[in-house]
Formats: C-alpha cells, structure tokens, sequence
C-alpha cells in the first residue's frame, strides 16, 4: 500500500478510528501489528513470511545473545542472526547481480558458464526492515540496552507501517519506548501530522510524479545524446525527483506516524543547501547515514587509526552504502564518488587547519563551515551560498550513475552535459526546461532559506490563516495533478 | 500551539470550496465524463481475456481499434463485449508477446494492425507504453486493486477527475509556449477529441464532431508526428525479425486452440497517402498474412468497411464506428468458427 492511494486513506481512517477508541493498550498495540501485516500484505502476501522471520529470529536472537556470557557462544549468535538477515537480504537483492557477475568472471578465465536466469522478486522494504532488525540485535550484543521482553513490542517496532517500507530507518531506542506507554495524538499532534502528510503528498504527487518525472524519465532512457541544455534539464528533474520522491515519503511517515501520537526521527534536513558532502550526509537520508556511521564506519575503526585507515574508512562505508542501494555497479560508482568527495573534502579540511594553525591565514579567517574550511574571498553568505551550489553541482554528478540504466548511459549523458557531443538532437519542450527550472530555483531557495531552521519555527512565525491558505494550497495542487498511486523510488531498494 | 482548529478548520473549507467549485465549473463548460485509462483499468481488463471466446474476442493494438471497434453495439449483436486491450499510439507486438506466452489464454485474438506502430522496431517509443502495462500487470498488487475500484466509483461521479485532460501536467503542456527548432514534446490532442468508458472504449464528443477547428488540430497532430518523428520502415533483417516474432507468438495461441486474424481499419487523406507511401500493402500486411500463415481483413478489400470516413484522418466517428462493427461481425464470424 503505498500512501498516495485512496486505499491508504480508508486504511489510515480505520486505523485512526480503532487506535483512538476506548480499548486497553494493549489491543490497541494489536491492532496497529495487525494493521501493519496488512499494510504489507496487500503488496505481496507471501513475503509477510520474511518478515515474521526476520522478526521471531531477532527477538529470540537477541535475548539468548542477552543472556549468554561466553564471548564466544554470543559471537556465533550474533552471526546466527547476521547470516539469516543479511543472507535473505543478498538473496533476494544481490542473487542475480552476484550470478551475473561470476558468469562474466569465468567468461573471462574463459570458462563457459551458463546460469539460468534466477526469476527473484525483490520483496518490498526488505533493505530497510533488515537495518531496522540487525541494529536491535547489535546494540543487545554490545550492551548498549536490554532486549525487549515483549514480543508485541519488538514485532510492533520491526513492522509499524509508517516505516516498515522505506524508512526513516529507526532504532530501538526511537520507538520500542514509545509501545511501553499509551500513546494518543494530541490535538495538535494530529493536526501537524496531517499538515506533515498533505506536504509530504504534495512532495511526491504533485513534485516528484507530476512536474518532473517524465522529463527525468524521458531522458535517462535515451539511447542517443541529446544537447547540453536538454541532459541538465533531465538531470536536474531526477535531482528533484528523487529529493521529492523519498523526502517525501519520509515526510509522509514521519506525518502519518504523528496522527498516531508517535514520533519518528527526521530523515532529511533541506539536503541541497548542504556545504560539503559531510554536512550532505548529515542532512539526506539522516537514518540511513548514521546506521552506516554507527554499524560500519565506527566499528570499522572510524578516524581512531590514522588518515590513511580513516580515508579507506570512508571510502568502503559509503561504497557499501551505494551498493544497500541496488544490486548494480551503478549504484557503487555512486557510492564510490560520493566517499571520493568526502575524502578530498576532508584533505581540504585537514590541509587548511594544519596552515591556520601554522597561522598562515591569520589575516584572512577561513570561512569554516560544517563541513569546509576553505580561504575564498567575499561576503561570508555569497561564498557559503556559493559553496553549497559547488555541493549540489557534484551531488546532481552522482545523481547521473544513480539513475542512468547502464554505466554507458551515464557516461553518454555526462559527454552531453559537457558539450562533448557536438549536434546533438533537441528533445525537451520549452515547457518542461521551464517546469524544472523553477521546480530546481523554487527548492534550492526553500532550501537554503530553511537550511538552519525547520518547518515547526516557520509555522511559529506565519498567521493562521496563511498557514490555512499555504496548507490547503498543497492539498488543492495534490487533488489537481490526479496522479495514480505510482510507486516510490525507494521501495525498490 | 502550533496549528489552531480554525486553521485546520479554514483549510479544510478552501479545499471543499474549491473542489465543489472546480466540479461546477467543468460541469458547466459541458465536459463530458470519462474514465482514466490508466495501468489499472488495463489490468483489469486483462485480466478478462481468460473469458474470451469466437464471440468475444481480445481486441489489442491502438488508437484505431479503440475508436472504431464499438464495443456495445457487439455486445448488442453478439450477446458479449469484446475484451478491448488496445493502447493508443502503441505497437500491439509486446502485447501479442504476453498473450502468446500466456499459457492458459486459448480465445480469439483480432489484431489491429496500425503498420507505422505495428512494424516499428523492438524497444521504439511506440512498444514503451504497452511494455510497461505488460510488465506491470504481474505486479498489480492487491492495494492498487482496491484503488482502482475506489477511483472507479469517483470517477463515475466527478468529472474532474480526467488526468489526461484536467489534471496540472494536462494544462502545462497545454500552455502556448514555443518550443526551440526540433522540439516536440509528443502529441497533445484537444480534450474533446476522446472519452473513454469503463470498458476501454473511445469516443469522439459531439462539441468534436461539430467543430472542425478540433479536427484540424488533431490533424495538425498527426502532421507535426510525421515532422518530428520520422518514420523509419523496418525493411530486410529487421522486418523479418518482427515477422519471426509475431508467428512465433500466433503459433503459440493456435497451438492452444485459439485464434488470430489481422484487422486494418480505415483511414484516409493525408494519413492514408503517407501509410500508402511508406508501408505498401504488398510489402507489409501481404507479407505478415503469409508469413504468419493468418487470414486479415482488410478494410479496403470490403464495400461495407471502406465506405468510412474518418474526421480527422485516422479515426471513425461513434455513430461510424457502430457501423463498422455491424459491418465487421459478418466479416469475422466466419473465421472465428
């Protein structure tokens, strides 16, 4: 069930109705549970056995891991509960990419190798479900709390809907409290969790869906090149797409959840004022980073074993998050750049402090933002301003590998986006260059003028009834773009 | 406080407004309903064919068969609707695929052969659509089923709710905004060119038919498609791949008993000239018949089916369409036994 459908909204309205009527707790944690199997069950029905897997495994995993002192025995449950979670996740998202790529190694060796073609089914979530579960089994085996003696709870926290299928990607500690206690929305909760809900549609229906996807789509399927001008266009849409497409979904999420007087962690911080890609990464996908942060990077060694260790660090970290994205090369190019720009920015950052401390530039006082320090002349905001479209100029760079169907097609999109290719067909209507461009000017502004402060501060300062004027606006440009119930990008990772 | 209950309160009240208000309006612009003729209705349908019979055929290729095949008036005279799958501006080819390799579809299958759509190459603009509908229709989960027949229902009652016409990317590709030399952004048709009804039929409006200023616009279309979208005929290799396909996919529904034969509707003026010239009949729908071993009917071989003309090139009128069908049934009963 996806969120823009008018069977979410039957859904949505039975499920408020039974969490706010007058049950025990109880029941209505039952209720919720049962809500979410059918949630996902309406997808697919049978990959609901995974999920129950996924679930029984680790909440019995994780307390015999609790209970067990000998290191050794608790390290071979801990790999129990890795093997299972992550070996269902290769499975169904790496078995054919894994099986393509043997084949191309042997053909290489010059073996001839046939394999059928495996005809796999990527089942919904499962990417983020499996994140959700192996962090709560982690965090048991390093002791960082108790496991959850409630099955209820856990299997509440693993399936809840507004998560279950693509994120924010929560931890225990977010959510598992929140089941303890009864919980009901607030008025206000419920009003500012419809607001969330309307703006997060509005993000995919009328932005992502409606104003962009088909110029994005149209020329990322392009089999020739096309002018400078149409593949910026192209790439610039997908750009705005995939930001409207998942925030979106999180917004959505973080909405729906809110009616239900829960609270879910922010996923996105206005990413595309982001200076640098660490203050990037900071902002896109925030449950994801710090997962990979967390559960790879730091236990990895992080920065604690010299530079050399730590730019390796980084660099299989984001790799490896590149790859959680899709079985293709693509996706690791993708990954690959974006720890590549983490590491130069970070030689940039250790190059500057070691000269302003050597007290070089005394004078001069490096602007030093999150992410950057860096001597460049100019006001302290048009240089900030001036840096962050740096950031967004390399990130849509990433976005071409992230969205091209083959390595081919991105580096052809990339030689028209530099003028390589002289003659080059014209393909987009004036209208679709215009619909982007403002779509991109209209979210670099929201962007970079809420970038340091967030939606709840702007909704402080307006007066209702521009809030009134404002919210019913995205609910009319919803209702007028009447797109059908297209999926979210990020179901397929 | 954040949000007061007057500010939810006022934006529920613009939104109502403006819903009521923007439904009044199209009403009174005499708007005829319609339904979207989205992902989910064509899953829908196709998942009737397993019903299709000699007297209810599968009907698939494009525009053409959706517009000049009418489906009540067969129902009428056979006593069962048509199964209609066809897609505007598609090749039936992925569509024919699907059926050929679906094992338990034994029915009749009418093909409409448009030869600009149909003999264009594999994976052209022209096969993009209906292989998506093809491969979407596996996954058309449980919930877009639901959807569906909650659209449906308001649908029924709103007429609103017409996404190729009345939707936001509706009216923007309307805007009379030049484009650079070279660009064409597809075609984009005057909305009282075509209805569809929840059985997937099209019809032209009456505000369509009586105003030739509509119809020239949607010849201007077809013109502007040959400008910018110059058909390149299969020939040699290429051709015979599409023909190895397509008896591959025939042999395999006879195989299961069930039936094909190849339809060609009419059209004529300036559309006609350019089929003529760039797909001879000998050389394209003489070859596929043979090569296929599959009896055709084309519309120029019979006094009661070439008598048509079509308002704008390349579609028949609802009150021409009806009698088509009334004409054709007599034409493909025969085969079909």
């Amino acid at each position: 069930m996806v969120f823009n459908s008018f069977t979410f909204v039957i859904f949505f309205a039975v499920m408020l109705a039974l969490h706010n009527a007058p049950l025990p707790w109880k029941v209505k944690k039952i209720n919720l549970l049962l809500g979410s199997y059918l949630f996902y069950a309406l997808w697919n029905p049978p990959f609901i056995l995974l999920l129950w897997l996924s679930t029984v495994v680790d909440f019995y995993m994780a307390r015999l891991i609790a209970d067990e002192h000998r290191p050794a025995r608790r390290k071979a449950l801990l790999a129990v509960s890795l093997v299972l979670n992550l070996g269902m996740l290769s499975y169904f998202k790496y078995g054919g990419f894994l099986l393509e790529n043997f084949t191309v190694l042997l053909d290489s060796l010059g073996i001839a190798f046939q394999a059928a073609k495996p005809d796999i089914i990527l089942p919904v979530g499962i990417s983020f479900y499996t994140f959700v579960t192996l962090s709560y089994t982690l965090d048991v085996y390093r002791r960082k709390f108790a496991p959850e003696p409630s099955l209820l709870n856990f299997a509440l926290f693993v399936t809840y809907f507004p998560h279950l299928v693509a994120g924010p990607i929560v931890r225990p500690e977010d959510l598992i409290p929140q089941f303890k206690t009864p919980h009901r929305a607030t008025a206000d909760q419920l009003r500012w969790g419809l607001l969330l809900l309307s703006l997060g549609l509005f993000m995919k229906v009328t932005i992502a869906d409606g104003l962009l996807a088909d110029t994005a789509d149209l020329i990322f399927s392009l089999p020739f090149p096309v002018q400078p001008l149409d593949a910026w266009t192209g790439v610039l849409a997908f750009s705005g797409q995939i930001f409207c497409d998942f925030a979106g979904y999180s917004t959505c999420a973080i909405g729906v959840s809110l009616c239900l007087g829960f609270v879910l962690p922010d996923n996105f911080r206005y990413p595309y004022a982001a200076i640098g890609f660490r203050d990037f990464w900071r902002r896109w996908h925030i449950t994801l980073s710090t997962w990979l942060r967390d559960y790879l990077y730091i236990p990895l060694g992080g920065n604690r074993h010299g530079a050399f260790r730590t730019y390796i660090n980084l660099m299989i970290t984001m790799l490896l998050g590149g790859l959680w994205h899709g079985a293709s090369w693509n996706f690791v190019v993708w990954g690959g750049l974006h720890g590549l720009f983490l590491c130069v920015e970070r030689l940039i950052e250790q190059a500057g402090l070691r000269r302003a401390e050597a007290g070089e530039w005394a004078e001069s006082k490096p602007l030093v933002s999150r992410a950057s320090v860096v001597g460049l002349p100019g006001n302290q905001a048009v240089r900030r301003f001036g840096l962050a479209l740096l950031t967004l100029f390399l990130v849509n760079i990433t976005w071409v590998f992230f969205r091209a169907p083959t390595f081919d097609g991105a580096m052809l999109l990339m030689l028209c986006m530099f003028g390589a290719i002289p003659d080059a067909p014209v393909m987009l209507t004036t209208t679709a260059i215009l619909t982007v461009g403002l779509v991109t000017v209209g979210l670099i502004t929201c962007h970079w003028l809420l970038r340091d402060s967030s939606l709840v501060q702007l909704a402080r300062r307006l007066p209702g009834w521009v809030l009134s004027l404002a919210w019913a606006a995205l609910l009319i440009l919803v209702i007028l773009t009447q797109k059908g119930s297209g999926s979210f990008i990020y179901f397929q990772f | 406080m954040l949000l007061t209950k007057q500010t939810a309160l006022l934006c529920a009240g613009l939104v109502l407004a403006f819903v009521v208000s923007w439904e009044l309006y199209w009403r009174s612009q005499n708007v005829v309903l319609g339904y979207n003729d989205d992902d989910s209705r064509w899953a829908a349908t196709r998942q009737l064919i397993y019903q299709s019979t000699p007297t209810r055929p599968v009907l698939i290729g494009s525009s053409r068969s959706k517009f000049d095949i009418d489906l009540e008036t067969w129902e009428q005279i056979v006593g069962q609707k048509p199964i209609q799958l066809s897609l505007n501006g598609t090749s039936p080819r992925p569509v024919l695929t699907d059926l050929g390799n679906d094992p338990n579809f034994r029915g009749t299958l009418i093909v409409d052969v448009t030869e600009m759509l149909f003999f264009s190459p594999d994976r052209s603009f022209p096969e993009k659509e209906a292989l998506r509908r093809v491969h979407h229709y596996p996954h058309w989960s449980l919930s877009e089923q639901a959807s569906f027949w909650i659209s449906e229902m308001l649908e029924s009652r709103l007429v609103f709710l017409d996404e190729m016409n009345l939707s936001l990317g509706a009216f923007l590709k309307k805007l009379p905004i030049p484009n650079r030399p070279g660009a064409f952004g597809g075609p984009v048709f005057p909305r009282e060119f075509e209805v569809v009804s929840p059985d997937r039929q099209s019809r032209m409006t009456l505000a369509f038919l009586a105003d030739t200023t509509l119809q020239n616009e949607v010849k201007q279309v077809w013109v502007d498609v040959g400008k910018y979208v110059p058909m390149k005929p299969a020939v040699g290799a290429e051709l015979l791949a599409i023909l190895n396909a397509t008896k591959r996919s025939v042999d395999q529904i006879r195989a299961r008993g069930g039936r094909v034969i190849f339809l060609r509707t009419p059209s004529d003026g300036v559309m006609r000239q350019a089929e003529k010239a760039l797909f001879p009949r000998e050389k394209y729908w003489n070859r596929l018949l043979t090569h296929t071993q599959t009896t055709g009917i084309y519309f120029e071989d019979y006094p009661e089916l070439r008598q048509f003309t079509c308002p704008e090139w390349s579609h028949l009128a609802p009150q021409d369409a009806i009698t088509f069908t009334q004409n054709l049934i007599p034409v493909v009963r025969p085969l079909t036994r």
